[in-house]
């Protein structure tokens, strides 16, 4: 004999209910189903007819569920929709872009042919956008379940100032994807690698960094989640601040550069792939300079956009007392 | 009524429901007792959203419950708390306040077209 339909219901409604939850909901369910079947026979309904009706009444038992726990039942609700949209626009237009150059130059290197290049670094430029889409969505679908209200409610002190760039969440979500996504790519680099061969895996960054030069750069990058979280708390910045963050980036510049020279950076085989590839020795100086130019500059604009940001807080401040003053 | 209004008036009536079973739970009351008292005072009301609210209101405080063992059936009886009462009270001024403010932006809307 199949169970009966009401057993069938209450069951397949309070599966989805914790089980304190469950031992409440489940006698209450059980005796206002009854009350109701009981009504609609009394009414003249036949027996079957009534439970179907009552049932088909309370509607789908997940729904029915979901408003017992007051459980979300959208992915990301309006609190969070504008940020995720804005962030996810401003990721999806850097992160693919930039896997695309350095997947095309890294396949370039490793001397593939012009189809292995397009096809891998758009390959891998589409994972990237994926990735993105994932790990974003993911976050605020957590964010949209928890009740870490704290730093969003609104107030009218919070207007930014017309042209101050204001530290928010979005900059702090953003760095904080981006730092992890650095974390990513140099264990990745390292572990199942970016250029294969046949099933040999080449790291790009030398594996004799382990442990000590690679510890301290997974703790510089780990500063600077610090310094992106520290940044959140404190809203605006200000010469301490941008002080620390010209500290990190020297300090960066410093890890980067010192390994270059001593020409510890690379990894032997990828070095190698790329001698075998016809790179000279004259161009590996020029491709190093390059290199370690880029990283300085990088870390130079990244100095100066802590100052400036610094400084256009203070201006900010100083426009906002001086009416004050002439009143 | 037209068929666009039905989300708007909807809207209009959700947290009257609230308002209902606070004043009707005054006497003690069970799930399938109150959704039939509520849509012979008027408030239509889907089981599937009374159910969960009348836990929901449980939990804040606002009813307080037993299981009565002595019927044909165990029921989970509701009764609105101290506190509940008080949110009854504020609801209904609210609720008076609100009718009057309607009011006093006009007379029936049709009448006005006229004038």
């Amino acid at each position: 004999m199949t169970t009966p339909l009401p057993e069938r219901y209450i069951a397949a409604t309070v599966k989805y209910l914790s089980p304190e939850l469950q031992a409440e909901v489940r006698p209450e369910l059980h005796a206002s189903i009854a009350d109701a079947v009981e009504a609609q026979v009394a009414q003249g309904e036949d027996y079957e007819t009534a439970e179907r009706n009552v049932l088909t009444e309370l509607g789908d038992p997940a729904v029915l569920a979901a408003s017992y726990s007051d459980r979300t039942l959208q992915l990301i609700g309006p609190r969070y929709y504008l940020s995720w949209w804005c962030l996810l626009k401003r990721l999806l237009l850097i992160v693919p872009a930039a896997v695309l150059g350095v997947v095309a130059f890294a396949q370039l290197l490793a001397g593939g042919d012009l189809g292995d290049i397009i096809g891998g670094s758009i390959g891998a430029a589409v994972t990237a956008g994926l990735h993105v889409c994932f790990w974003v969505t993911l976050v605020f679908a957590i964010l949209e379940r928890s009740d870490a209200d704290t730093g969003i409610t609104w107030d009218v002190d919070q207007l930014p100032e017309p042209r101050q760039q204001d530290p928010g969440r979005l900059d702090l979500i953003a760095s904080l994807v981006f730092l992890g996504l650095m974390i990513l790519v140099v264990l990745w680099d390292q572990i199942p690698g970016f250029i294969r061969i046949g099933d040999q895996s080449i790291p790009i960054l030398s594996p004799a960094l382990w442990p000590w030069a690679m510890l301290g750069l997974l703790g510089i990058i780990g500063l600077e989640i610090g310094f992106a979280i520290l940044l959140y708390v404190k809203r605006q910045w200000n010469a301490t601040l941008a002080i620390i963050n010209t500290v990190l980036s020297v300090l960066f510049f410093s890890w980067v550069i010192s390994l270059l020279v001593r020409g510890e950076l690379f990894s032997e085989m990828f070095l190698e792939l790329a001698v075998d590839n016809a790179v000279s020795g004259d161009s590996f100086y020029t491709i190093a300079v390059i290199f370690g130019l880029s990283v300085g500059i990088i870390c130079v604009w990244d100095i100066i956009d802590g100052w400036v940001k610094t400084y256009r807080v203070g201006a900010s401040d100083a426009a906002e007392q001086q009416p004050a003053a002439t009143q | 009524m037209v068929e666009a209004f039905e989300p708007h008036i909807q809207e209009l009536r959700r947290g009257t429901v609230v308002l209902a079973c606070l004043q009707l739970l005054r006497t003690p009351g069970y799930g399938y007792g109150l959704l039939e008292d509520l849509q012979r005072a008027g408030f239509v009301t889907e089981a599937n959203t009374l159910y969960p609210l009348l836990r929901r209101l449980e939990k804040q405080g606002h009813l307080t419950s037993h299981w009565d063992t002595g019927e044909s059936r165990p029921r989970k009886f509701y009764q609105t708390s101290k506190r509940g009462l008080g949110l009854a009270e504020a609801m209904h001024s609210e609720w008076l306040a609100l009718s009057k403010s309607v009011d006093a932006l006009g007379d029936d809307p049709l009448t006005n077209e006229e004038k």
